[in-house]
C-alpha cells in the first residue's frame, strides 16, 4: 500500500511536468527570451545597488560604557528628546533616519543609519560587527562620573583603537564627553589628557604580553613617545555634549561631515 | 504596595511608568535587574530581590520577545503581593496591542492600567475572602496563613490553565458552581486536618490549588464585564496564558479536550471518573506529541524512509506542513514548540560536563528570551535555538571585568604596594603547581615575584613551592641568556624570594608578614599559596577567610579542575558562601577569578568552564594546560563555545 501510493505521487507530478512543458511550448519564444532577460536584467540590477550600498558606509557606531548615555544619545539625534529616560540596554538600537534638527531643511538630505551597541561588557562582542559598514565611531564617556570610570574606559576604547578594521579603513573617532550640563562634570580637555595617559599605561602593560594573550591587532601610537591621540592614524576627536538637554551640535557636525547629507 | 510598574524596549528605551505610583526608587533596581539578572542569563528565575542601603525590594519580569518588550513590577518585599504576576501578563497582553514601534508616549495607557490594576487587586482580595470563608482565622494562625497564601498563588500560577480548558469546554456557569463548592468542602477538610495537627499536606496543596483555579474563573468574569470583548478575550487568554508560565505537564492538560480537574480527593464518583478517562486521552495525546516532534526535528531522515513508514498519511502533512512553515516562516514560538529542541540541546550540554543545573537554568532563559519570538523565513527551530544558546554562551563567558592582571599590577606599583593574589581551592587541582606558572608569566614581564608559603598543612608543600622557586630561577636564566646580556642587573632581579615560616602556623599571619616582606623588598607580586580545602570542611574554611580578610588580596583566584562535572557548581557555591558567611567583616571578599587547571586533559568536555563562570560570575583569567612553565592560556571564548555547541 505504500508503495502504491508513492507510485500514484511519482505518477501525477510526471503528469504535472508534461502539463508544463506543453504550457511553455504554447508561449512564444521571443516572449520566453523576453522573460528571462528581465530576470536577469532585475538581479544585475539588485548586485549592483549592493555594490554601491556597500561602496559608501553610512553608519555611525554610538558605543562607550554602560551608563554614559548612548541611548539618550541616539533618541536625541532621532526624535530630539529623551522621552521618559532610559535602563540598561540590552540589545543595540539601530535606525536609519534623517536627523531629528534637520528635519525641517529643504532639499533632500540622505537619511543616516545610527547604531548605539550597548556598553554592557557582556554585550561587547556585538560591536564587531558594525565595524565594517562604520564611517564614524561615536565613543561617549561620562564626564560627570569620569574618573571611577576612567580605567574602563581607557581599556575600552584601546580596544576600539586598536581593532585591524578600524585602523585599516581609517574609521574617524569621536570621543564625546556627555553630561556636561552638570556643574562637576569634567572638561574634555581634562578626559582627554586623562584618557591619553591611560592608554599610555595600557599600551606598555599590553604590547608586553606574551603571544597567548595578543588579542589586539595593531599598536598605537609611536614606540618611545608619551602617547596622544594625535598619533592615531584615524582622526580622533574630542568634543561636548549633553544628551538630556539635547546639546548636541557638536556631534551632528560630526555625523555630517561623515555622512554627507 | 506595588512600587513601580515599568515598560521598556530591550534597546533601553523607557515606553511607560506608572506615574500615580511615582515614589521615587531607592538605588537603581532596574538597572541592577538588568545587569545581574538578565544579562547574565538568569531570566528564567521568578523574581529578583534587589538589596540597597533602605530599600528593599522584590522585582518580577516578563518579556514580550516579537516585540522586544519588557515589563517589570517592583514592590516591597515584605508585602506578598499575589496579584503581580497577573498584573504583568494582563498589562502584557493589552499593551501588546496598543504598541506601535514609532510611537514613544502611551499616556492613554495610564487609564487602561488603572482598570487592570483594580481588577488584578479586586481578585487577590477575592481570594483572600474566600480563604477567610473556608478557614476562620485566629489571630495567631495569621502568620501561617500567610505561607499556605504564598503557595496557593503558585498553586494558582500552575494550575490556570487546567480552568482554562475547563472553561473551553464544559459552560461557565456551571463550572464555577463546582469550583466553589470544592473550594468550600475541600476548604472545610482542610480546617479540620488542620486543627489537630498540620500533618496532611495534601489537603493544603488541594485547598491553595482550588483556590487559585477558581479565582481565574472569576477574574474572566470580570474582563469579560470590563471590556466587552467577551468572545476573543476568553479566546486570547487561553491561548496566551499557558504560553507564559508552564512546567511540562500544563501543556499536556491543556490539550485535553475534557475538563481536567486535579483533586483526585474529590468524593464525588462522577468526577473520578472523568480524571480516569482524562489520563487516558493524555497517554494518546502525548504519543502524538512524540510523532510531531520527530517529524519537525528530522527532516532529512524523513525525506529518505518516507515511502516506507506505515503512517504515511500524516507523516506526510508534518513534512509539508514543516517545509511550509520553515519557508513561509511560522507565526509565534511556543514553549512547546521550543521544548524538543532546548532538550536537545541540554543533552548535548551535558555530555560535554555541563552541569545538569546549569543546562538547565540555561535552557530556561534561552526558552525565555525566544518564547513568543517570530520565527525568519527558511529558518528551522533547532537551529534558532542554538544561535539563541551560542549568543547567550558568549555573554556568559565574556569577563565582566577586564582581566588584565599586568595592567593592575601596575596600578599597584605606582601605589608602592605589592600586588597580592591569592590561590584557593580543593585539594588536588594543582594550586602550587600553577601558582608557578603564573609565577613565571610574571616574571617574564619584568615583574619582581614573591611566594608565601601558606600551606602550613601538608608536609612537604612548603618544599615543593622552594624547589619550584628554584627552577623558576634557573630556567630563566638559562633560558633567557640573550635577554640578560644587554644589562647584567637583570639577573639580579630575576630570583624568586619564597617566604617560609615553616608547618603548623597560622596561615593569615605568614600571608600577613609576607606582605610585609614584601613591601620592604620591593616585590611588586605576591603570590600566595594556600592550603587545598573541601568546601564543606569549616575549620578550614574558617581560616581560609580569616586570610583573607586580614590580608585583603587584590586577587582571590579559585583554583578548579577542569575535568568536574556537577561538583563544580558546589565547589564555587560553598566556597563563595562559606567565604561571605565567615568573614567577620559585613562586606566581604569573593572569588574574583578562576584558573582552570588539567585543560589539556579533557578533549571536547569544556563545561566545567561553563558551569564554574555562571555559578560564581567570576571570569577565567587563565587555564592551565600542560605540565610545563610555559602551558598557561587564556580562555579562548569563541572556541570554548564552538566546541561546547559540537
Amino acid at each position: 500500500m505504500e508503495k502504491d501510493g508513492f507510485e500514484q505521487l511519482k505518477h501525477q507530478v510526471e503528469e504535472w511536468v508534461r502539463e508544463a512543458e506543453k504550457l511553455v511550448h504554447q508561449i512564444p519564444q521571443t516572449q520566453l527570451y523576453a522573460a528571462i532577460g528581465v530576470v536577469l536584467l532585475t538581479i544585475f540590477f539588485f548586485l549592483l545597488v549592493r555594490l554601491f550600498k556597500r561602496a559608501k558606509p553610512n553608519t555611525i557606531v554610538l558605543t562607550g560604557l554602560s551608563g554614559s548615555g548612548k541611548t539618550v544619545i541616539f533618541y536625541q539625534l532621532r526624535d530630539g528628546s529623551s522621552h521618559q529616560g532610559t535602563v540598561t540596554s540590552m540589545e543595540p538600537n539601530e535606525g536609519t533616519f534623517v536627523l531629528h534638527s534637520e528635519i525641517n531643511k529643504k532639499g533632500k538630505i540622505k537619511p543616516v543609519h545610527i547604531v548605539d551597541v550597548p556598553g554592557h561588557s557582556r554585550l561587547r562582542p556585538k560591536l564587531d560587527e558594525f565595524f565594517p559598514q562604520a564611517a564614524g565611531i561615536v565613543f561617549v564617556v561620562d564626564a560627570l562620573e569620569f574618573l571611577p570610570n576612567c580605567r574602563a574606559a581607557s581599556e575600552y576604547l584601546y580596544d576600539i583603537l586598536t581593532k585591524a578594521i578600524v585602523v585599516r579603513k581609517k574609521i574617524p573617532v569621536l570621543i564625546l564627553c556627555n553630561k556636561v550640563d552638570k556643574v562637576t562634570a569634567h572638561t574634555k580637555e581634562f578626559i582627554r589628557k586623562q584618557l591619553e595617559k591611560e592608554i599610555d599605561k595600557l599600551r606598555a602593560s599590553r604590547t608586553a604580553v606574551s603571544e597567548a594573550d595578543v588579542a589586539n591587532e595593531y599598536s598605537l601610537g609611536v614606540p618611545g613617545e608619551v602617547f596622544a591621540f594625535s598619533q592615531c592614524q584615524n582622526k580622533v576627536t574630542v568634543a561636548d555634549a549633553s544628551g538630556l538637554t539635547g546639546e548636541i551640535s557638536q556631534l551632528e557636525q560630526f555625523v555630517r561631515e561623515h555622512v554627507k547629507a | 504596595m506595588l512600587e513601580q510598574l515599568l515598560i521598556f524596549t530591550r534597546g533601553g528605551l523607557i515606553l511607560w511608568t506608572c506615574k500615580e505610583l511615582g515614589n521615587a526608587l531607592k538605588g537603581s533596581p532596574i538597572d541592577t535587574l538588568i545587569r545581574s539578572c538578565l544579562l547574565e542569563e538568569r531570566s528564567g528565575a521568578a523574581s529578583y530581590n534587589y538589596d540597597a542601603p533602605g530599600a528593599a525590594y522584590t522585582l518580577k519580569w516578563t518579556f514580550h520577545n516579537d516585540l522586544g518588550l519588557v515589563f517589570v513590577a517592583v514592590y516591597q518585599r515584605i508585602l506578598h503581593l499575589l496579584y503581580v504576576d497577573d498584573l504583568l501578563a494582563m498589562v502584557k497582553r493589552e499593551f501588546s496591542e496598543i504598541y506601535d514601534p514609532k510611537r514613544t508616549l502611551y499616556h492613554d495607557f495610564d487609564d487602561v492600567f488603572q482598570q487592570l490594576r483594580k481588577e488584578a487587586e479586586a481578585r487577590a482580595e477575592e481570594m483572600k475572602k474566600s480563604k477567610q470563608v473556608s478557614q476562620p482565622i485566629s489571630n495567631n494562625m495569621g502568620k501561617k496563613q500567610g505561607q499556605v497564601q504564598k503557595s496557593g498563588i503558585q498553586g494558582g500560577n500552575k494550575k490556570k490553565s487546567s480552568g482554562e480548558s475547563g472553561n473551553d469546554g464544559e459552560d461557565g456557569e456551571n463550572l464555577k458552581g463546582r469550583k466553589i463548592e470544592n473550594g468550600h468542602t475541600n476548604g472545610k477538610n482542610f480546617a479540620a486536618d488542620r486543627l489537630p495537627s498540620m500533618g496532611n499536606v495534601n489537603g493544603k496543596e488541594n485547598v491553595s490549588s482550588n483556590n487559585g483555579a477558581f479565582d481565574v474563573n472569576k477574574l474572566q468574569k470580570l474582563r469579560a464585564k470590563g471590556s466587552k470583548k467577551v468572545d476573543t478575550v476568553t479566546n486570547k487568554s487561553s491561548k496566551e496564558e499557558p504560553k507564559k508560565k508552564v512546567t511540562k505537564k500544563n501543556r499536556v492538560w491543556d490539550d485535553s479536550p475534557k475538563e481536567s480537574k486535579l483533586d483526585f480527593t474529590d468524593p464525588v464518583g462522577e468526577n473520578g471518573d472523568e480524571n480516569m478517562v482524562v489520563v487516558a486521552a493524555d497517554e494518546g495525546e502525548s504519543m502524538m506529541d512524540k510523532d510531531e516532534i520527530v517529524s519537525s526535528d528530522s527532516e532529512t531522515e524523513e525525506e529518505e524512509d518516507a515511502g516506507k513508514d506505515s503512517k504515511i498519511e500524516t507523516k506526510k502533512k508534518g513534512w509539508f506542513s514543516s517545509m511550509f512553515e520553515s519557508i513561509a516562516g511560522k507565526a509565534n514560538l511556543e514553549k512547546a514548540d521550543l521544548e524538543p529542541a532546548l532538550k536537545a540541546l541540554k543533552d548535548r550540554l551535558m555530555t560535554k560536563n555541563v552541569a545538569e543545573e546549569i543546562a538547565e537554568k540555561l535552557c530556561e532563559s534561552v526558552a525565555a528570551s525566544l518564547e513568543g519570538k517570530k520565527l525568519a523565513s527558511f529558518t528551522r527551530i533547532s537551529s534558532t535555538v542554538q544561535a539563541a544558546m551560542e549568543e547567550a554562551l558568549v555573554r556568559i563567558l565574556t569577563p565582566r571585568r577586564s582581566i588584565d592582571i599586568l595592567r593592575d599590577v601596575h596600578a599597584a606599583k605606582e601605589q608602592r604596594k605589592p600586588y597580592v593574589v591569592v590561590f584557593v581551592g580543593v585539594n588536588g587541582v594543582g594550586k602550587s603547581t600553577n601558582l608557578a606558572k603564573v609565577a613565571y608569566w610574571l616574571q617574564q614581564h619584568d615583574i619582581k615575584v614573591m611566594m608565601a608559603a601558606c600551606d602550613t598543612f601538608r608536609s612537604g608543600a612548603v618544599e615543593q613551592l622552594r624547589t619550584h622557586a628554584r627552577r623558576l630561577q634557573s630556567h630563566v636564566r638559562s633560558g633567557g641568556i640573550s635577554l640578560v646580556k644587554n644589562c647584567a642587573f637583570t639577573v639580579e632581579f630575576i630570583e624568586i624570594p619564597i617566604f617560609e615560616k615553616g608547618y603548623e602556623k597560622d596561615p593569615a599571619i605568614v600571608a600577613k608578614e609576607a606582605i610585609q616582606e614584601a613591601t620592604r623588598n620591593g616585590s611588586d607580586v605576591v603570590l600566595v599559596d594556600t592550603a587545598g580545602r573541601m568546601q564543606d570542611n569549616e575549620p578550614l574554611m574558617r581560616a581560609l577567610s580569616k586570610l583573607i580578610y586580614l590580608n585583603s588580596p587584590d586577587l582571590v583566584l579559585f583554583v578548579g579542575e577542569a575535568l568536574v562535572g556537577n561538583d563544580a557548581v558546589d565547589q564555587l557555591m560553598k566556597f563563595n558562601q562559606k567565604l561571605a558567611d565567615l568573614s567577620p567583616s559585613t562586606n566581604p571578599r569573593l572569588i574574583d577569578g578562576i584558573l582552570l587547571t588539567k585543560f589539556d586533559t579533557i578533549d571536547d568536555k569544556v563545561g566545567a568552564a561553563l558551569s564554574m563562570v555562571y555559578v560564581s560570575g567570576a571570569p577565567v583569567m587563565f587555564v592551565g594546560c600542560g605540565q610545563s612553565y610555559t602551558d598557561l592560556k587564556k580562555l579562548n571564548v569563541k572556541s570554548i563555545v564552538k566546541t561546547l555547541l559540537k
